[in-house]
């Protein structure tokens, strides 16, 4: 499992290339064919034994995080989130910006607060970030407009559960690269795309499929979980510890019912715990993948993920290792996969 | 140790208001070193006495304890619920990990988040207060371990930031600091009167750590170190600026005289000041401290300090030495 050091990577959507490195340099050698494309996209081929069928999988490399849109007089940064950040979670963490220069998102004290702004979430423009400068002159010695600004979460296990930043998709990158590190040539040709730019509108799979030609494909992801108190337990969507989530329909897809139903036959024939995401909010590449080209029937796996878009995601180990079987057992399945 | 160091090091330690004993171990081998004898009293503050001519009786106060949390409620699947111990934001929770002091062991938790997806327009609207703030901890295995009344901390490591340290609990350990500082420099200077540094307990909830030291001591003079915000405009008040001096405070909890000593040894021995206006209570232990036994001058120190009850509270250390610097020169006149 490579999440302990994808969590950490800094790679905000429009700023993989640290994460793709990573990736690439542990793939390397362990599969026919691997290439970077013009997007960024890092996808990787292990030919089947048979080769009349394709079948594509796709995580993301890219994390939700910030942009600075401006430097203040007093040296302080002004920001803009990259891909869905509520300000709710950013009040009080410590960033850093350009993956080098520590700061912090503070705020008024609750002392000087006017009673209105207690509960009242603030825009971002009205948030920034202390990096330590007296003033904009010193600020631009060191950062300047559109550096990229992330979390600074360190990665955690204890028992089942892991926690940190970014799972959301990191997760399903690590899947995959456990998938190749078993190293086994199956029937069909399996193509792996490690993708840019999906919390800001599915870009990077947008050139996927041109590239790949697939016959069928399969999102892997870390997905909403909301079993949690903040949510009453109907509207829960996915439960962490009961094994991985095939999805039926998200926003702007309506999934491939021959996939569906194969990847569920999968999952029961092996015995592997499954569970329906439950709540049909959010997207994938799936979406962009069914929509480029001639079409790609796609399916979406997930592992839930407590708390995602924040700073400090959780998964459950179990449901990790469930996933990756259950990705094992579709590519033993050969050719006859959904066809 | 350097003055960053020892930021960092204070700033680490746990200790919410009634539960200071972790900060009070680490602080009192550092200060007995600098001092003739030190000892707690029965509400959990510490003293280390420096004896000079017994003409006057000075006590020089930091409160240890910094706010936190405290667990009020645990419910099923490992999740807990929490009531504040002293002013917490709860805009600054979320998405936060928090450690819980367990009878056992200390417990690693989150501070959990609806994402974007789930959220609907009520939820965008308004936080979440403590009637819905929840920690998750789930993630440790000992989690069971959990009862109410088990003290919950910011989980954040200190840091530096271009020469400044920002961390939690900087109020006030960066005020503890400056009276480590102080001691250490003071065995260096000739001084009349007794003097006496207090890590006086429960400021934060308004507790008695500091009014019951200022009795059992019968103190002719005390000065409060705390800190005060920084780089905060406020219309009609000074903006107290981070890294320009300590900050020395006139107002009904100040002793005027005792300011302008203060004001004067500063500017005769080149300390950098600046000043702030408390037309009030000081909201400090000044407060408390200034109407014990036949009453008590005092003078109230801020270190500048940004993002006050925060993780990411930021002081500059150089602020932290200059009013160490200033301690020891006023009670050594």
């Amino acid at each position: 499992m490579y999440l302990r050091d994808l969590s950490v990577i800094n790679g905000t959507s429009g700023d993989e290339s640290r994460v793709r490195s990573f990736i690439k340099q542990q793939i390397q050698g362990k599969v026919d064919e691997v290439w970077e494309d013009r997007l960024g996209n890092l996808i990787a081929l292990k030919k089947g034994t048979k080769a009349n069928r394709k079948i594509l999988f796709a995580a993301h490399m890219d994390e939700v995080g910030f942009m600075v849109t401006n430097i203040d007089e007093d040296g302080t940064l002004c920001f803009a989130p990259v891909g869905s950040v509520e300000t709710q979670v950013v009040i009080g963490k410590q960033v850093k910006v350009n993956d080098s220069i520590p700061g912090v998102i503070g705020f008024k004290p609750i002392h000087l607060q006017e009673k209105d702004q207690l509960l009242r979430p603030p825009k971002f423009e009205e948030l920034r970030i202390y990096i330590g400068a007296k003033n904009k002159e010193e600020a631009l010695r060191i950062v300047k407009i559109g550096d990229y600004v992330n979390f600074v979460t360190e990665y955690r296990e204890n028992g089942r559960r892991a926690s940190g930043k970014a799972f959301d998709d990191r997760v399903g990158c690590s899947v995959l690269m456990d998938i190749i590190d078993m190293q086994q040539r199956y029937e069909n040709d399996v193509y792996f795309a490690f993708v840019v730019q999906e919390e800001v509108g599915l870009r990077g799979s947008a050139v996927v499929v041109e590239q790949v030609r697939p016959d069928v494909a399969i999102v892997i992801e870390g997905t909403i979980a909301g079993d949690d108190p903040g949510l009453e337990k109907d509207r829960w969507s996915t439960h962490l510890g009961e094994g991985p989530a095939v999805t039926f329909m998200h926003s702007g897809y309506v999934v491939n019912q021959k996939v569906f139903q194969a990847i569920l036959s999968v999952a029961e024939k092996h015995g592997i715990p499954y569970q329906f995401r439950r709540r049909t909010q959010g997207s994938t590449d799936a979406g962009r993948l069914v929509r480029t080209g001639p079409g790609t029937a796609s399916g979406v796996i997930s592992v839930p993920t407590r708390y995602i878009h924040s700073p400090v995601c959780m998964i459950d180990l179990e449901d990790y290792a469930n996933t990756v079987r259950l990705i094992e057992k579709i590519l033993e399945e050969g050719e006859v996969f959904a066809k | 140790m350097n003055t960053k160091e020892l930021l960092m090091q204070l700033s680490n330690l746990d200790g919410p208001s009634g539960f200071e004993t972790i900060v009070l171990d680490a602080i009192e081998p550092m200060l007995a070193k600098v001092c003739d004898r030190t000892w707690r009293n029965k509400v959990g503050t510490l003293v280390g006495e420096v004896k000079g001519s017994g003409r006057k009786k000075v006590g020089i106060f930091a409160h240890v304890d910094e706010i936190g949390l405290v667990v009020a409620k645990v419910e099923e699947g490992n999740f807990l619920r929490l009531e504040t111990v002293g002013g917490v934001d709860p805009k600054v929770l979320l998405a936060q990990r928090v450690k819980v002091y367990t009878k056992k062991g200390t417990i690693s938790g989150i501070v959990g988040t609806l994402p974007p997806h789930l959220q609907k327009e009520e939820h965008r609207a308004r936080f979440p207060d403590y009637d819905k703030i929840f920690v998750d901890v789930s993630c440790d295995t000992a989690a069971d371990d959990v009862r109410v009344g088990d003290v919950c901390v910011f989980d954040v490591k200190a840091m530096e930031i271009n020469g400044k340290v920002c961390g939690k609990a900087l109020d006030n350990r960066a005020g503890c600091a400056s009276l480590l500082l102080a001691a250490e420099s003071l065995q260096r200077l000739r001084h009349e009167s007794d003097v006496y540094f207090i890590f006086s307990s429960q400021e934060e909830i308004g507790g008695p750590g500091a009014g019951s030291i200022a009795y059992e001591l019968e103190l002719d003079e005390a000065i409060v170190v705390d800190v005060t915000h920084a780089n905060v405009r406020q219309s009609a008040f000074p903006t107290i600026k981070l890294g320009e001096g300590p900050v020395l405070s006139v107002g009904p909890a100040i002793d005027s005289e005792f300011y302008k000593r203060a004001v004067e040894t500063a500017q005769r021995n080149g300390v950098k000041t600046q000043i702030e206006p408390i037309p009030g209570r000081s909201g400090t232990d000044t407060d408390q401290v200034q109407i014990t036994r036949i009453g008590v001058k005092t003078l109230l120190v801020s270190i500048p300090l940004m993002y006050m009850h925060t993780p990411v509270e930021v002081v500059d250390p150089k602020d932290v030495e200059e009013t160490a610097r200033l301690l020891a020169l006023i009670v050594a006149e």
